[in-house]
């Protein structure tokens, strides 16, 4: 009889602190901490002081065979980063940009258009979702390889592709007006299909009803996108363009192997210059001043999307 | 009208073959490569069929110690997943289940590394593994990478979604935390684990700056830590100019993957979806 109303009254009472005097229960805790401790600690010893120690290394003309022998420099990295030798820190910050924002623009846009095609399933359409996913599960490394080919402009696809549409054809990678363009299109080809999955998801969540209702009221095909559909996409499209832009502004790989930052620095991004002067040129000291000002803007993008988002989603994760 | 709509889904059907093609054919076209005869790659038209001269296959194959490479990718992938889901199901369960102080902090705490990308964290985790003498180990491959925010904020979700009458039945029947966890917790989020576990497992499979940073000396081959990738990294290096040897490599390096891929496709789009998923919240 006791046991009965004793879970009555669990059931009733309010999650929240309420609970903390029922000593039983385990959820109440002060050893909690210790169930995230190996998460954090994992966290803390890579990702949380290196960062602070980023700083540190940033203000140093760092020694990397012997740090004991490093030069403190006060500021001295970052007023380098105004110095007009190549490859320019400035430069490379817009190629960082100018990435960013084509992968934002034309992976939002190309990877919405696919979810709205494929989005009535059945097995052709699945299919093909399968196929537009497999990039993104394959090594960038090994495909970035297979892209360098399609560039070529010798025997390359891409090519051989504009040439019998009768198109002007394109040095692609070889030339530092295109090698970018080409860098944007085979990180397309890489990413879309995950932000494809991510919409496809939003959309299976949509309501039916504002749909017929907009149908009802005689709305064009048009409209009923632009103000049922994508009004009702918004937090799915804050999501997938915080993560392209994120991911982007990280993306190291394709510049790596494609590209290696050429020709003439012209796919020479802020991420792909750290690596460079960190692990090429070995000035460790002016390649943390550089990710010091990556983090910056990472920190400052994920900021900007949590102040424009709006209450609901505060669960996401970027 | 009917027809109308009749001919709008082949229109769609055929949309959506032109473009499943377009997506696969760049690795249909690297079997090719690697099939083909070594002079044949120099001119227009591009060879679109194989010539199945299986040479080149044997020459990538016997010029890497591919067996160990592979293994190494294996081992640090595996125990990576390991770690991963023990630290996401124990974080996951303290920040959804338990209440205790300082969980907000900690949350907090989780969350920030999300804004700490992998290129910041390069130079100082080198300088960190240089010192530690973990530089050409497992151990930096495996370690740094044995907790993951999507995985502890997945499995929380899980938990958060958990009927609270049976966490009030077990809380009742006096259950500790971790029999709850054994007993209740662990199969109510297993289609999380599951997910993190393949999402992991991938990730670590295709990392590349990571690898190729904290392994860059050159060992002895059979000796070697490396992972597949950064050894077909070595070899594009070495025989760049070997187009069907290294499309070759290439198609046996990423084949794996893609058998992986495609047995768990429907897991991979449920990862993706749940990522989606938490934006609703």
């Amino acid at each position: 009889m006791t046991a009965t109303t004793e879970a009555a009254k669990a059931l009733a009472a309010p999650p929240g602190p309420g609970r903390r005097n029922r000593a039983r229960d385990f959820r109440a805790t002060r050893w909690g901490w210790a169930y995230s401790a190996p998460a954090v600690l994992v966290f803390l010893a890579f990702v949380i002081i290196p960062t602070g120690y980023t700083f540190y290394v940033s203000l140093w003309k760092w020694n990397a065979l012997n740090p004991a022998l490093s030069k403190f420099k006060g500021l001295g990295n970052y007023s380098r980063l105004f110095n007009a030798t190549q490859p320019t820190f400035l430069s490379s910050l817009w190629h960082s940009l100018y990435f960013t924002g084509a992968m934002v623009v034309g992976g939002t846009a190309i990877s919405l258009a696919l979810a709205l095609l494929l989005q009535r399933g059945g097995l052709l359409l699945n299919s093909t979702r399968v196929a537009v996913f497999l990039p993104h599960a394959t090594p960038m490394i090994a495909t970035s390889m297979i892209w360098v080919w399609i560039f070529n402009p010798k025997f390359g696809l891409a090519d051989w592709f504009l040439h019998s549409l009768h198109l002007p054809t394109s040095q692609w990678l070889q030339s530092s007006s295109s090698s970018m363009p080409a860098v944007i299109i085979y990180s397309l080809w890489h990413e879309v299909g995950f932000t494809t999955v991510v919409f496809l998801g939003g959309l299976a969540t949509l309501s039916n009803e504002l749909s017929e209702a907009a149908r009802v009221d005689g709305c064009s095909a048009w409209q009923e996108f632009w103000h049922v559909t994508w009004h009702q996409l918004r937090p799915v499209t804050v999501f997938v363009v915080a993560i392209t832009a994120i991911t982007s502004l990280q993306a190291f790989t394709q510049f790596y192997q494609l590209s290696s930052g050429g020709p003439a620095y012209s796919t020479t991004t802020l991420s792909y210059l750290v690596y460079q002067e960190a692990f090429i040129f070995s000035d460790t000291g002016y390649g943390a001043a550089l990710a010091v000002v990556l983090f910056a803007i990472t920190v400052f993008f994920t900021l900007v999307r949590r102040r424009t988002a709006a209450g609901g989603e505060s669960h996401a994760l970027v | 009208m009917a027809g109308a709509s009749r001919a709008g889904r082949w229109a769609r059907r055929v949309f959506a073959v032109a473009i499943a093609i377009a997506f696969v054919f760049p690795f249909y076209w690297t079997v090719v490569i690697s099939l083909g005869h070594p002079g044949e790659f120099s001119d227009f038209p591009p060879v679109l069929v194989p010539h199945w001269d299986w040479s080149n296959w044997s020459r990538a194959w016997h010029s890497a110690p591919w067996l160990r490479l592979f293994g190494n990718t294996i081992l640090i992938a595996s125990c990576t997943v390991v770690l991963c889901l023990v630290t996401s199901l124990l974080a996951g369960f303290a920040f959804g289940v338990l209440r205790f102080p300082g969980r907000k902090v900690l949350t907090l705490v989780v969350l920030s590394v999300l804004m700490m990308p992998g290129t910041v964290l390069i130079i100082p985790d080198y300088v960190l593994a240089n010192d530690l003498h973990l530089l050409n180990t497992y151990w930096i491959q495996i370690i740094p990478w044995g907790a993951s925010v999507f995985g502890i904020f997945l499995v929380r979700q899980f938990f958060l979604t958990m009927p609270a009458e049976i966490l009030d039945a077990a809380a009742l029947d006096g259950a500790s935390r971790l029999r709850f966890l054994r007993s209740i917790g662990i199969p109510m989020v297993r289609p999380a684990l599951i997910i993190v576990a393949i999402n992991v497992f991938l990730g670590s499979w295709n990392s590349f700056l990571w690898p190729v940073i904290m392994t860059n000396s050159s060992m002895e081959s059979s000796s070697t830590v490396q992972p597949v990738e950064v050894g077909l990294s070595t070899f594009a290096n070495a025989e760049g100019t070997d187009f069907p040897g290294l499309a070759a490599a290439v198609t046996f390096t990423t084949l794996p993957v893609m058998v992986f891929f495609l047995l768990l496709q429907r897991q991979f789009i449920r990862g993706a979806l749940s990522a989606a998923g938490g934006v609703r919240g």
